[in-house]
């Protein structure tokens, strides 16, 4: 009993690692474009995808990662310029933009890899003794990467020029623009970050879940949860709280129903949403 | 003495480290025309939205007609009989401007009735036919009130004010943006109504406040620098000093409170 | 010819073709097609109570789907496990759709714009995921399936709902009716209002309306609508899914409503009807007609953000202008866009 609440309290964890990754892109896109993205879940399902794809290319699984957020990237970018620019990233327009945006890429999916769910197998097998139980070496690799990824774009923000652009625009655009930054492109760029890092976490977690062209739909809510409960514009308030939630996920299906686990989740949503929905964490406010 | 129409205490305001209004006690007598003025900053808009609701005091009350106000909401405070426009022009832009008279007149009900044609009213379509002629944009009942010029959003929002019968009327910079024309309009306008309803107005064109006002009250930094008759403020030296501070705005202010 | 009268044409034909429906269809096609028309009747239904929210008053709702639940439910439940009758297992799924937007709407109409979508779907989530895991009162995904009670006796002869041509009247005549409903809303007092508040909901609190109550009265009636399709729809497949309160269904209608015309009368019914006859043509050669849904709702923001009806006006409004010779005397514009 208490290796299987050790056993999902860990997957919980790592799950909650990757699907920071996952939220910090929502968070970026919502936090500077002001969209909610329907679409999000499917950009990590389109990850997972590329992850699929490039395996079978190249016979090499860690080709995924380079592949999924660089085409990532530039769908996002794409996407942005084509979609979202003109209808001005107006509110109502956007939701209903990215709702058909989520549509297509399920379909073009299912045309191009099928309705059937797949697996992926990992590129390192074999269990290592944790805590007194077995864990899956892929798993805690997944980890990993999943903290240096965050630590990386955390850094990406902090000194690369397209991180303080995005930082400024976010907190002032009009003096942004003022200064000369060129908002515009920013935006391009910000989406194509999101979906890039989407597309990694789909990459990362493929072989630890289904390839389906589906796989988005479960995520989103769960994206969604981490950024309004981290608070919106609180990029490390949005990983802890993807953390956490996924974390406390973990152990609630350690001894009731799934189904029960993400009720209460939402649950707490909603009452973030109502009493302080600015978000649980303190920190870097909008 | 009968009770002021409009009466503060202590009421005080922050925004974070500024303190927007402080401490402020004003009393304003039924019957008269009040200005306020005051250089930028000075609390007088804030002032506005403490009493119409839309801020809640940090500390102090507000008394209407001898009524404590503090704390209630804004369209409780506007059935009570307050009514004011916005210091940015703010009407409903994609009604018409007629549909912005009408709702305005129905929202006195505290009961909007959910199945009988709105056309059926016929009182209240009197009353918007009667207010466009009043304030002159009968030829553009049937437009949106957002393909309005600024002067004639202006005079929409009067209308509105007037329309809705109101007991207490503030005007947040009613002739800001207008042009001269427009201005001497809006100000024969304005004391049109005064004979009927009590008004306050904040403004920062000289010549209008010194045109309409009975009572002049001067706000510098959330506080009352002076009160009194148009005359008394025009001569009073730290009024010139705090707010008019140039040698042209001086003479401009000697003409025009001796006009 | 004014435009008042070619609309007033317009609507004269759209009235008898959908009366002319059950025998003028299998005449010219399948059968088939009259159940689809049904389908595209309760569906509008559904569709409308989303334009209610959002083209009237201005709140984007992307939870419609847990009324609708609630309708359907109410009457699955009612007729299955506490063997109500038609009459009642009706009434039972409007009243619990009614009172779970009342219950919900109370918390989510405090919420700003964005907040309040999001909280939409959070709410129908919860309760899909409610459904989903109490399977033996609502069949979880599989469902419930059960079979129907008669409508009403009529000396010796009954009328139920399995008579395809029964049933579309049914369906007509309810929707027919929910409509006329709305249509009074919207043009009387409390409609200007909710304009109003769509408009600017700083200037209306001003004016004295009570902004929250006013949301959360068009939000119960939202409820009602959402409520009293998903009651048809039960009534109409003798089915009851979780499947149809997951969020994918409110952002459909969030599409057919858009692409419609939002803020219009017919806008939901075009594009519902627009949907849902590319779904059936489309699907019948091609699986994938989700992706025609997707490129369509894209094109329609981007190049039509008004909608078809939306379309419409414009081009009848810019026609009228044309042909204007002198300003007519100043109109109170009262009548609600159709």
């Amino acid at each position: 009993m208490r290796d299987t609440v050790l056993l999902l309290a860990m997957n919980g964890l790592i799950w909650g690692l990757i699907i920071a990754l996952i939220a910090l892109g929502l968070s970026v896109i919502f936090g500077l474009l002001d969209i909610i993205n329907i679409a999000h879940g499917d950009f990590f399902m389109v990850g997972t995808v590329l992850a699929w794809f490039s395996l079978s290319a190249t016979g090499n699984f860690w080709i995924g990662f380079i592949v999924a957020p660089l085409i990532g990237f530039i769908i996002g970018a794409i996407i942005q310029r084509l979609v979202i620019q003109p209808i001005h990233g107006a509110a109502a327009l956007s939701i209903v933009a990215t709702f058909g945006l989520s549509l297509i890429l399920q379909e073009i999916v299912r045309i191009t890899f099928g309705a059937t769910p797949r697996r992926m197998l990992a590129p390192i097998q074999g269990t290592v003794p944790l805590f007194g139980v077995d864990y899956d070496i892929y798993r805690l690799f997944a980890a990993l990467v999943a903290l240096l990824a965050l630590g990386g774009f955390f850094l990406f923000l902090q000194y690369t020029r397209l991180g303080i652009w995005m930082r400024a625009v976010r907190h002032d655009r009009d003096t942004a623009i003022a200064m000369g930054i060129p908002a515009q492109r920013v935006y391009v760029l910000t989406f194509g970050v999101g979906f890039a890092l989407a597309a990694f976490g789909g990459a990362v977690a493929a072989p630890i879940t289904t390839v389906d062209f589906r796989g988005g739909v479960d995520v989103l809510p769960f994206c969604f949860m981490a950024v309004i409960i981290g608070g919106l514009g609180n990029l490390p308030g949005t990983v802890a709280a993807a953390v956490l939630l996924a974390f406390l996920e973990g152990l609630i299906q350690s001894f009731a129903d799934p189904t029960i686990a993400r009720i209460s989740s939402l649950v707490l949503m909603s009452a973030v949403l109502l009493l302080r929905p600015q978000g649980l964490f303190k920190g870097f406010a909008k | 003495m009968s009770e002021p129409v409009l009466r503060t205490e202590n009421l005080t305001r922050r925004f974070g480290g500024l303190t927007a209004v402080d401490n402020l006690g004003i009393s304003l007598a039924g019957g008269r025309v009040h200005a306020i003025i005051g250089p930028n900053g000075a609390g007088k808009t804030t002032f506005f939205n403490l009493v119409t609701g839309l801020l809640s005091p940090d500390s102090g009350r507000i008394f209407f007609r001898g009524r404590d106000i503090t704390g209630f909401k804004p369209h409780v405070i506007s059935r009570l009989g307050i009514k004011r426009t916005l210091q940015v022009k703010s009407v409903f832009g994609e009604l018409s401007v007629a549909d912005n008279l009408w709702i305005t007149r129905q929202a006195r009900h505290r009961f909007l009735h959910p199945f009988r044609p709105a056309a059926r009213d016929l009182e209240a379509k009197l009353q918007v036919e009667q207010t466009l002629e009043q304030i002159g944009l009968a030829d553009l009942a049937a437009r949106p009130a957002g393909t309005l010029s600024y002067g004639d959003v202006a005079m929409l929002e009067i209308g509105m004010a007037l329309i809705a019968e109101p007991s207490l009327l503030l005007l947040d910079e009613p002739t800001c943006g207008m042009s001269p024309a427009e201005t001497s309009r809006a100000v024969a306008k304005i004391r049109d109504l005064a004979r009927t309803i009590d008004i306050v107005i904040i403004e920062h064109d000289m010549d209008v406040v010194f045109g309409i006002a009975d009572d002049i009250t001067v706000l510098a930094q959330g506080a009352i620098l002076a009160s009194g008759s148009p005359a008394a403020i025009a001569d009073d030296e730290r009024v010139r000093e705090a707010y008019l501070g140039r040698p042209e705005d001086e003479d401009f202010v000697e003409e025009a409170a001796h006009a | 010819m004014t435009r008042r009268s070619l609309e007033i044409g317009m609507a004269v034909g759209a009235a008898t073709f959908l009366v002319a429906v059950p025998w003028l269809i299998p005449a010219l096609t399948d059968n088939f097609w009259v159940s689809v028309i049904t389908e595209i009747l309760i569906w509008s239904l559904f569709a409308s109570s989303v334009n209610l929210l959002f083209g009237y008053v201005g709140l984007l709702s992307f939870g419609q789907a847990l009324y609708f639940g609630f309708g359907m439910y109410g009457v699955a439940i009612g007729i299955d496990h506490v063997g109500l009758s038609f009459w009642p297992a009706f009434g039972l799924g409007i009243a619990s759709a009614l009172a779970m937007a009342l219950v919900s709407g109370v918390f989510a109409v405090r919420l700003s714009w964005h907040y309040f979508a999001i909280i939409t779907v959070v709410f129908s989530l919860i309760f899909y995921f409610l459904a989903v895991s109490m399977k033996p009162l609502t069949g979880g995904d599989d469902g419930i399936n059960f079979s129907l009670p008669p409508v009403f006796r009529l000396g010796g002869s009954v009328f139920s709902l399995t008579d395809p041509t029964f049933q579309y009247f049914f369906v007509l005549a309810v929707v027919s009716l929910c409509f006329f409903l709305m249509y009074r809303v919207i043009n009387s007092p409390l409609g200007k209002g909710f304009l109003a508040i769509r408009d600017n909901d700083l200037r209306a609190s001003l004016i004295g309306l009570n902004v929250y109550v006013l949301r959360l009265i068009a939000f119960v009636m939202a409820g009602f609508l959402a409520g009293v399709s998903g009651a048809l729809f039960a009534f109409f497949g003798r089915y009851a899914s979780a499947s149809y309160m997951f969020y994918q269904v409110s952002g459909e209608a969030v599409v057919w409503t858009i692409v419609g015309g939002a803020g219009t009368m017919f806008g939901p019914l075009v594009g519902t009807t627009l949907f849902i006859v590319i779904r059936e043509i489309v699907s019948s050669h091609w699986e994938h007609h989700s992706l025609i849904v997707g490129l369509l709702a894209i094109l329609a923001v981007i190049f039509a953000p008004k909608g078809i009806v939306g379309l419409w006006n414009g081009w009848m409004t810019r026609l009228g202008e044309r042909d204007a010779a002198a300003p007519a005397k100043p109109r109170l514009t009262l009548q609600a866009e159709p």
